[in-house]
């Protein structure tokens, strides 16, 4: 390799080894892409009317005001002040993405002085040697000096390395994947908002009012029914939960992910590593006749099997003396289960198991100094050392063997029985066949121990020991016991997967372990119930062949991948829909992209974990693709949609948790949103058609749509899970939209209406104490408009200049934006929860909604006294007994809510 | 709700801190009167309007009022109240009696400017409506009655219930033009003069007093 001297020189000319970010579309494109994107356009129109507006009412009369460029430049504004926030968030998402390069940087294993090491990629200079393994993507343009065995890989990898980078495809698809949900959300109201506006535009001209004015009808009506905060607040809700989900270990690449995590019917979910703890750990040990349990939890700390026996002093002895494994250095500190260790899975177990157990097993080892090893190959299938003891009085050698059970037994003439040597004898033979087959049995790699003490006579001290030789008896051994190992599954998962067994989640386990193994672990989490059987099972206890058990009996099912590449895909689908519990075993990572086109057919919401190089069709392919962010490769991870940090399974059931919550609270927050759009359509409807004055100004709906309803929605994503969250069904993607009829109907015709009425209370109030009953308000508008009507009399008789007029309009544009906030405060709170009564849900869990509702009055109070003054934003000072007006009419919201969550609730079902 | 108000006097006030002026006849557009002194027809709505306005302070219609004495509030508190005579005869020529064409068709038009309604409104002072006139082309203003004094009788108004036959006291003003050109344009300001508490200056309402 080049000399690290060689290499900064090197790396000094050339630059850095990364490439050139592919031309990526000019920020500004971006941003203005932001600008003219769904609402915006309309928004727009509306902005445009009014300046075209005021040029009419120009050209007709030269002092008119200039209330309608004011209205363009507010509308204008609020569209470039969307379209700022909206690529800042995406801008920052695309940092998020960026982060989460560096948090996992692609490392390259360089040969440089002679040494082997791991350098960033980017550090690589031309003429290094670099190392490359399975799953790695190639670090730098790179000339294949030996391949061994790596060709499969290799070709994968090219094939998994086309021109896509990340960031771009990110770049690209997340801002079209973000707007696919405001899209869809608010396809169908952008499609209500211009049909009515369009229509009542008919009828307004129809009604031969003047183009003028219908045209800043039309105005109104668009900014009405506009949720202009709405796009806002739906990216900063799923901002937040990402944010939330990364602390909890579920990193989401794109936000549009977040959400459709939530309705995952099924998981796909690999074994090693997700669902187990990804090491081997000593689970039982069988000596004396007896099986004991060891603790195989994830700090072993709780060891209760009997010690005390002879024959365990023995055993132990074996166990740490015929193991290869050794601690890395310079880990005094770390826990035992979390130390670094040379060697393999096995051996890496027991060395643990007997450092927990025993203590110091490097000091026990000095102790009993190795004089010759055999190690463990596949021919031999045992391990073999010779020792001398750790006694001083006792000059024998003793050596120690370990290896499979079968290998072990068949070099024993005796066995170890309390500490005392017996015959091996038929009974002992069979006792210790049933023990490796109930272990066996349970899915655990099984090791048998036996040792032999030299005689000291014919092995003296000085004898020397040849192993390839084997100038020592390798037979007649005394047996001492069996171990088993498995790789334990996570103690978080168990409960994991029943939390999804009540979501109606079903898990599918797919491993490329062997079925009894799969199946074991597959039990142990509760992924095949403890009372569940497969067709093997029920033929096993009906003592029938297999061919003759109903296959619909059989809950679970365990399937090979031999079966499996037999199966058509009927048969798949069959297999699919008729097993709840099923453990796919032996299976190639190939497979699993049958597995999960096979539940797409089902119309399942797939979420599928993987982390080898294989696995990146499958995670491309499923709905949400997991990939795995220890162990993962880099290839999964591009291709993933979410990257879980601790490659644990519960974590994936958590990011379905919240993916779930804010799917709700998005719900929740639309709900809000929409329902004070027909307290603010209302009265452009009623000013049309009754002849009032303008009750709601359009900047004033402004005011409520971007002012005072801003933070009381975000606070909605706060708001915490109901309890049934995790009892649900998966909502089905296409049926269960984020705005479906009930939840337009109730917001609009129910809340809605509530909510106009109470508005125009507050409204009519304020005009019959000026001294305009409603009855006189009726038909009044086209008088009161004309602006050189001066004496217009009201209900008393006095006489209003058309100043006075427009000042009263204001008080009452005040009024109603009043009238409405006070009863969305009512409407914030009765959309906390969605079936349980906020007593249940409590009222003050969600601090933030606190916040939210202090925000709402402030920004009220600050509008109507702080800025009463401003002509342009038309809020004048309101009388402080208005703003309690519409209060009854707040608790009456909250009261008629909460009876229908009671009817909800007492009546399940119904509708 | 609308049971608890009283159905005399509104609640509050306070949107009229001051009574605005109305200008008969009734502008088309905003405050421009433009007519043709030779076509009569220009002319004829101004007329009509003012013949329309003035047709409450026909002799007839004001028989059953009372004649108040003169500056001095007309307060009333009896149960039956009356209103105090507006006699036309203090517009001199321009009560329509004599000249029919309220002066439009000799080029010298009459506009009547009347005082807003608020009920309770006592003016402090003499409450007058003064005229200027203003622009490059000035004309001769002559207010009637003169000095365009509105009388105190006139004050309090009680409102549309109690109050049902009230007249409103207004000033005519006629405007003569200096030259005799064929087109003339002026610009006529007028405000409430003389009463300390109905002289509010608003430049956002040019119909205030």
């Amino acid at each position: 390799g080049l000399s690290s001297t060689r290499a900064a020189e090197l790396l000094a000319r050339d630059g850095p080894n990364t490439l050139t970010p592919p031309k990526e579309t000019p920020e500004i494109i971006k941003f203005l892409k932001q600008m003219v994107g769904g609402f915006s356009i309309l928004l727009w129109i509306g902005a445009i009317l009014c300046w075209i507006a005021y040029g009419i009412q120009y050209s007709n009369d030269k002092s008119s005001s200039l209330d309608s460029v004011y209205l363009g430049s507010v509308l204008a504004l609020v569209v470039i002040l969307t379209g700022v926030f909206a690529y800042y968030q995406e801008a920052k998402s695309t940092n998020i993405m960026a982060s989460f390069h560096q948090m996992i940087p692609q490392q390259a294993l360089v040969i440089r002085d002679s040494e082997k090491k791991t350098v960033p990629a980017d550090q690589l200079v031309v003429g290094d040697i670099v190392e490359i393994k399975g799953g790695d993507r190639i670090p730098a343009d790179i000339r294949l000096l030996s391949a061994q065995g790596c060709k499969v890989d290799n070709s994968s990898l090219t094939g998994e390395s086309e021109p896509q980078p990340r960031s771009c495809e990110f770049t690209h698809e997340n801002p079209l994947e973000t707007k696919n949900i405001s899209f869809f959300s608010t396809t169908c109201l952008e499609g209500v908002a211009v049909s009515i506006g369009v229509l009542f535009f008919i009828i307004a001209v129809s009604m031969k009012y003047y183009v003028l004015d219908s045209i800043i009808f039309l105005i109104g009506i668009i900014v009405a029914n506009v949720p202009e905060g709405l796009l806002a607040t739906v990216t900063v809700a799923l901002s937040l939960t990402a944010k939330r989900m990364a602390k909890k270990n579920c990193l989401v690449k794109g936000l549009e992910a977040v959400e459709t995590l939530g309705s995952t019917s099924i998981i796909c979910s690999d074994k090693t590593g997700t669902l187990t703890q990804n090491r081997m750990t000593v689970a039982h040990l069988w000596f004396d006749n007896q099986v004991f349990v060891a603790d195989t939890s994830e700090d072993h700390s709780n060891q209760v099997f009997d010690q005390s026996s002879a024959t365990w002093t023995s055993l132990s002895k074996i166990i740490t003396l015929c193991n290869r494994a050794e601690f890395r250095p310079g880990q005094e500190s770390v826990p035992i289960m979390k130390k670094a260790v040379v060697g393999d899975a096995s051996e890496t177990a027991l060395l643990k198991f007997s450092e927990v157990i025993l203590g110091n097993v490097m000091e026990i080892r000095k102790r009993n100094r190795k004089v010759a090893e055999i190690p463990f190959n596949s021919t031999n299938k045992f391990q073999l050392s010779i020792h001398e003891t750790d006694d001083p009085s006792d000059r024998r050698f003793l050596v120690v063997m370990k290896g499979a059970p079968e290998r072990v037994l068949e070099k024993c003439s005796t066995i170890m029985v309390n500490g005392q040597e017996q015959p091996l004898d038929r009974s002992t033979a069979k006792a210790f066949h049933t023990a490796y087959m109930e272990l066996g049995g349970l899915g655990e790699r099984v090791l048998g121990f036996c040792h032999l003490y030299l005689p000291a006579d014919e092995f003296p001290a000085t004898y020397s020991f040849d192993v390839d030789t084997m100038n020592f008896p390798t037979s007649n051994f005394c047996f001492v016991g069996l171990l088993s190992m498995i790789d334990p599954p996570r103690s978080t998962v168990p409960d994991a997967v029943t939390k999804c067994r009540s979501a109606g989640i079903k898990i599918i386990m797919v491993t490329g372990d062997h079925p009894i193994t799969a199946k074991a672990i597959a039990k142990s989490v509760g992924i095949i119930s403890a009372n569940s059987e497969t067709v093997e099972d029920i033929a096993k206890r009906l003592n029938v062949a297999v061919e003759q058990v109903n296959r619909r009996d059989a809950k679970a099912a365990v399937v090979t991948g031999t079966e499996l590449k037999d199966m058509s895909p009927a048969q798949l689908d069959e297999l699919l829909a008729n097993h709840s519990e099923i453990v796919f075993a032996r299976t190639s990572p190939q497979q699993k992209l049958i597995i999960v086109e096979g539940c797409q057919r089902q119309d399942a919401i797939v979420a599928v974990t993987g982390d080898g190089v294989n696995d990146s069709p499958a995670l491309k392919k499923a709905d949400i693709g997991i990939a795995m962010g220890i162990t993962g490769s880099d290839a999964a991870k591009s291709a993933a949609d979410m990257v879980l940090l601790d490659d644990n399974f519960a974590s994936i059931v958590t990011g379905v948790e919240e993916g779930r919550l804010i799917f709700d609270n998005l719900k929740k927050t639309i709900a809000y949103t929409l329902t004070k759009n027909i307290a603010e359509l209302c009265p452009f409807l009623i000013y049309i058609i009754a002849g009032l004055p303008l009750p709601i100004g359009t900047i004033t709906i402004l005011f409520i749509d971007l002012g005072t309803d801003i933070i009381p929605s975000i606070a909605l994503a706060y708001e915490k899970a109901e309890s049934d969250i995790m009892n649900r069904k998966p909502r089905h993607k296409k049926k269960d939209r984020l705005v479906n009829k009930p939840l337009a109907v109730y917001s609009y015709l129910h809340i809605g209406l509530m909510q106009a009425l109470g508005a125009f209370v507050v409204y009519f109030t304020v005009y019959a104490q000026e001294g305009f009953r409603p009855s006189t308000l009726l038909n009044l508008r086209v008088e009161w408009e004309k602006g050189y009507v001066n004496d217009l009399e009201d209900s008393y008789g006095q006489e209003w200049t058309s100043y006075q007029r427009r000042y009263l309009e204001w008080t009452g544009y005040t009024a109603f934006f009043v009238g409405i906030m006070i009863q969305q405060i009512a409407d914030l709170i009765i959309r906390k929860t969605r079936r349980n009564s906020i007593f249940q849900q409590g009222l003050f869990r969600n601090k933030v909604i606190w916040v939210g509702i202090a925000s709402q009055v402030i920004i009220a109070l600050i509008l109507s006294y702080g800025l009463g003054s401003i002509v342009a934003l038309n809020f004048t000072m309101l009388r402080p007994q208005y703003w309690f007006v519409a209060v009854p009419h707040a608790v009456l919201i909250w009261v008629y809510d909460e009876v229908r969550k009671l009817a909800i609730r007492l009546y399940p079902g119904s509708k | 709700m609308l049971q608890a108000l009283n159905d005399k006097v509104p609640r509050y006030r306070d949107q009229i801190p001051s009574p605005g002026l109305t200008v008969f006849p009734k502008p088309v557009t905003a405050l421009d009167f433009s007519f043709s002194v030779s076509n009569p027809e220009s002319y004829r709505g101004y007329i009509n309007d003012l013949k329309k306005f003035l047709k409450s302070y026909g002799l007839e219609e004001q028989r059953n009022l009372t004649d108040c004495p003169d500056r001095a509030f007309f307060e009333q508190k009896r149960l039956d109240y009356t209103s105090c005579r507006f006699p036309l005869v203090l517009l001199e020529a321009r009560s329509g009696v004599d000249d029919p064409g309220f002066g439009y068709s000799t080029g010298s038009p009459c506009i009547l400017v009347k005082m807003n309604r608020k009920i309770g409104l006592k003016p402090q002072g003499e409450p007058r409506i003064e005229c200027i006139s203003k622009g490059e082309n000035t004309a001769v203003l002559s207010t009637y009655p003169s000095n365009g004094t509105i009388d105190l009788k006139y004050f309090p108004y009680y409102g549309k219930k109690l109050h049902g036959s009230y007249l409103h006291p207004f000033v005519a003003v006629q405007l003569i033009f200096g030259n005799r050109n064929n087109v003339n344009e002026v610009r006529v300001e007028r405000k409430i003069d003389g009463s300390p508490n109905l002289k509010i200056r608003d430049d956002r309402d040019k119909f205030l007093g």
